[in-house]
């Protein structure tokens, strides 16, 4: 175990124990899909996502499949014209993602494969933006104080 | 009106009258023309030929052992498929909805996945018995139009509806109006072709089995 | 109301009104959810409608019960900030414009000269044609020519509903006004239908939406329906599908089976033979849909759903009878009906039979072939 990259996460389950079902054909589909989409991102660093609004899915195997796949240690709220949550599982990799709109409504439930969601990545005409913003900033600060942004005293 | 409403309405009410019309037709010609009369003095009791007529039922359904080892691949393809068009027509849940429509009485139904592996086992098995027939020179030679169009129709009706079920060939409702469609021929064609035997094959079996039983031969 | 080509773009639009990349792309993740599309072409969809220009809509109702407006302004979509108002521009609707009686007309001559042959017109209702078109007349005009009138600048047309789709409950039999789909009334334009009774709220906006990304009309289905929405059946989507496969049904609305949540195919459920988005997008921001809460899909956005017998009659039965289906004494007259007719011709062959097998008889050289008398 010589690099950091060795120390395996692992995450204790916890919770209620899974209710059995009749209907688990879905939920295998699903979780061997997810399998395959973290192989194909280690592999070729091809990001995706699985809709779960699309799968035509039981109400209750949302619950089941979110309990089943577990919580992580990173959970992140986005405060976007409405708050998006983005919990890691506790598979490495795969992001629950829930979009809800200002009103609180959800807008699209997602289970994100990626190292890092994208969309928390910050994209380069903002870089762009942030920087034209910090440095007009800093040329107000220094036309306060007299001085020189580049300036040694 | 698309297809369904056509197959399902007006088409199913003209085939349903052509196949009673046609049946009973058939069926009452059969029993009032003249029959051949018995000229031999009558071996045994009434009784005993109308218990031989029964037995001539069972006994002739089965291959007579002299000649079980020439017969028996025809007639286990046979019976088989017979059986799986059985299962298939009357245990699959929108069939007994449909019957169910007009007969007023419905029973339970068959698991649809279990129907569909007896459809497509009874589908091979007609294509079985067709190149059988295709095959043998002497079925050949005895094979006309009704023999064709008969195992036709049937095979259709199969086929569109195995398409419908999986949901291939285009818009369901429309694999499933030209199901019932095909149906609904198969009901016009019934009492016209070789499908008939379903109405003769156990009266006369039985009428033979008597006739046989009163000459006093074995039925 | 002029719309040079000077007007912003959508992109532009967001960054005046502050919308953030983030609130954005989240918006685009829900609109490619509801389009069907996978997640990942999200952000490709984003930059696609940055780059778009909001079209002019001009909204036409006919004979309709404004439940697809209703429906329309129910959408999740609006409720992000006015997004909608950001991503089309609603230049005319009698129902929502302040604007009134003279000054609607006025309102709505001006976007359709503005906008000549790039609006997009969206229409509910179906349009009544007999006697003139007399049963639909507003401003002294009738329906049938406010809508020749105003599809001929149009780009492309949108029938929202299924009375405007495929004439709905106004074109049910014995349809006394001659209510006709917008469809048979335009001929040469381009025409979305988007059918429900009502549609899906997300379904409407979806369709604007992905018009206006991509500029043109989306790929349609035989009844010129969008293919994203409308190209699954209920039933192919449905979560009650294990059911129908396993042969598990509901036989009442209070059996076992019902409170089980088995699949409602006796009780008339039309699933199979329906095409709309009910069992993924659902209704009320994705609350449910009609088969989720216990009841059978109707069918409504299908043509003629109001004239295929009862609601609660399954797919498979027979209809010829006058109530839709076929009672079982009007199947077993029929049938008896037909079986004595059967028996008459019968009858009669036989008797044919038998004299010519008696003259046949009388001729001596038929002899040998002489059958005995029984």
């Amino acid at each position: 175990m010589s690099t950091l990259g060795g120390i395996p996460i692992h995450v204790e389950p916890t919770g209620r124990p899974l209710p059995s079902s009749a209907l688990g054909a879905g939920l295998a589909a699903i979780l061997s899909e997810l399998a395959s989409l973290l192989e194909a991102l280690r592999r070729s660093g091809a990001e995706s996502a699985i809709d779960l609004r699309s799968l035509p899915l039981d109400p209750d195997d949302l619950d089941r499949l979110q309990r089943l796949l577990g919580t992580g240690e990173v959970d992140i709220r986005i405060e976007a014209n409405g708050e998006s949550r983005i919990r890691e599982t506790a598979v490495c990799g795969l992001w629950w993602t829930e979009h809800r709109d200002a009103a609180g409504a959800l807008l699209a439930v997602l289970i994100e494969v990626a190292r890092v969601p994208s969309i928390l990545s910050a994209a380069d005409e903002d870089l762009a933006l942030g920087a034209i913003r910090l440095r007009a900033d800093a040329a107000a600060q220094s036309a306060e104080f007299g001085e020189s942004p580049h300036g040694t005293t | 009106m698309d297809l369904v409403d056509f197959a399902r309405g007006t088409a199913l009410k003209i085939a349903f009258v052509v196949f009673f019309v046609g049946v009973l037709w058939r069926l009452v010609n059969v029993m009032l023309l003249r029959h051949r009369q018995m000229l031999s003095e009558p071996r045994r009791s009434v009784g005993a030929a109308v218990l031989g007529g029964l037995k001539g039922m069972g006994s002739r359904s089965w291959p007579h052992p002299e000649f079980i080892k020439r017969t028996v691949t025809g007639e286990a393809l046979g019976y088989s498929y017979h059986i799986g068009l059985f299962i298939v027509i009357l245990f699959f849940a929108p069939h007994i909805v449909f019957f169910g429509s007009f007969a007023g009485v419905r029973w339970p139904a068959l698991p649809s996945s279990i129907i569909t592996i007896f459809a497509v086992i009874t589908l091979t098995l007609f294509v079985a018995v067709l190149s059988r027939r295709l095959g043998h020179p002497v079925l050949r030679r005895l094979s006309n139009f009704d023999d064709y169009f008969s195992w036709f129709i049937v095979a259709l009706v199969l086929v569109t509806g195995l398409m419908a079920t999986a949901h291939v060939g285009g818009p369901y409702q429309r694999i499933l109006g030209l199901h019932i469609l095909s149906f609904d021929l198969l009901l016009i064609w019934y009492p016209f072709g070789k499908l008939m035997h379903s109405f003769y094959i156990f009266p006369t079996r039985a009428i033979d089995g008597y006739l046989m039983t009163r000459k006093g031969a074995p039925s | 109301m002029a719309r040079p080509e000077t007007e912003p773009t959508i992109g532009e639009l967001l960054d005046r009104n502050g919308v953030s990349r983030r609130s954005f792309l989240k918006y685009c993740t829900a609109m490619a959810s509801l389009l069907a599309l996978p997640p990942i072409a999200a952000r490709a969809m984003a930059a696609q409608l940055r780059a778009a220009r909001r079209p002019s809509v001009i909204y036409l109702s006919f004979q309709e019960c404004t439940g697809c407006l209703e429906s329309f302004t129910r959408s999740f979509a609006p409720t992000i900030e006015n997004m909608i108002f950001n991503v089309i521009s609603l230049d005319c609707d009698d129902t929502l414009m302040a604007a009134a009686g003279a000054q609607a007309e006025k309102a709505r001559a001006q976007a359709m000269e503005a906008n000549y042959g790039k609006y997009l017109l969206v229409v509910d209702g179906a349009v009544p044609t007999a006697d003139g078109g007399v049963y639909h007349c507003a401003a002294g005009r009738t329906g049938i020519d406010l809508l020749t009138d105003c599809a001929k600048g149009a780009a492309a047309i949108v029938a929202v509903g299924t009375c405007a789709s495929f004439g709905g409950l106004p074109h049910a039999d014995p349809n006394p006004t001659g209510a006709r789909a917008i469809s048979a009334l335009v001929p040469g334009k381009p025409v979305i239908n988007v059918s429900g009774c009502p549609p899906i709220p997300e379904v409407i906006t979806g369709t604007f939406l992905q018009y206006v990304t991509t500029g043109r009309v989306p790929d349609l289905d035989e009844h010129l329906r969008p293919t994203v929405f409308y190209g699954n059946s209920i039933h192919n989507r449905c979560y009650r599908r294990p059911f129908y496969d396993r042969g598990e049904f509901a036989k009442t609305f209070d059996d076992e089976g019902a409170r089980n949540g088995w699949c409602l195919y006796e009780l008339g459920c039309k699933g199979p033979t329906t095409y709309n988005a009910c069992a993924t997008v659902k209704w009320n921001n994705a609350v449910s849909f009609p088969i989720q809460s216990g009841h059978p899909c109707l069918g409504c956005a299908e043509p003629e759903f109001w004239d295929r017998g009862s609601f609660y009659s399954p797919i498979p039965t027979a209809r010829w009878g006058k109530a839709g289906e076929v009672s079982t004494a009007e199947a077993g007259t029929l049938a008896a009906g037909a079986a004595l007719t059967g028996v008459a011709i019968g009858a009669g062959s036989v008797v044919l039979a038998r004299r010519r097998i008696s003259r046949l008889q009388r001729t001596p050289q038929s002899e040998s072939e002489t059958h005995n008398e029984e």
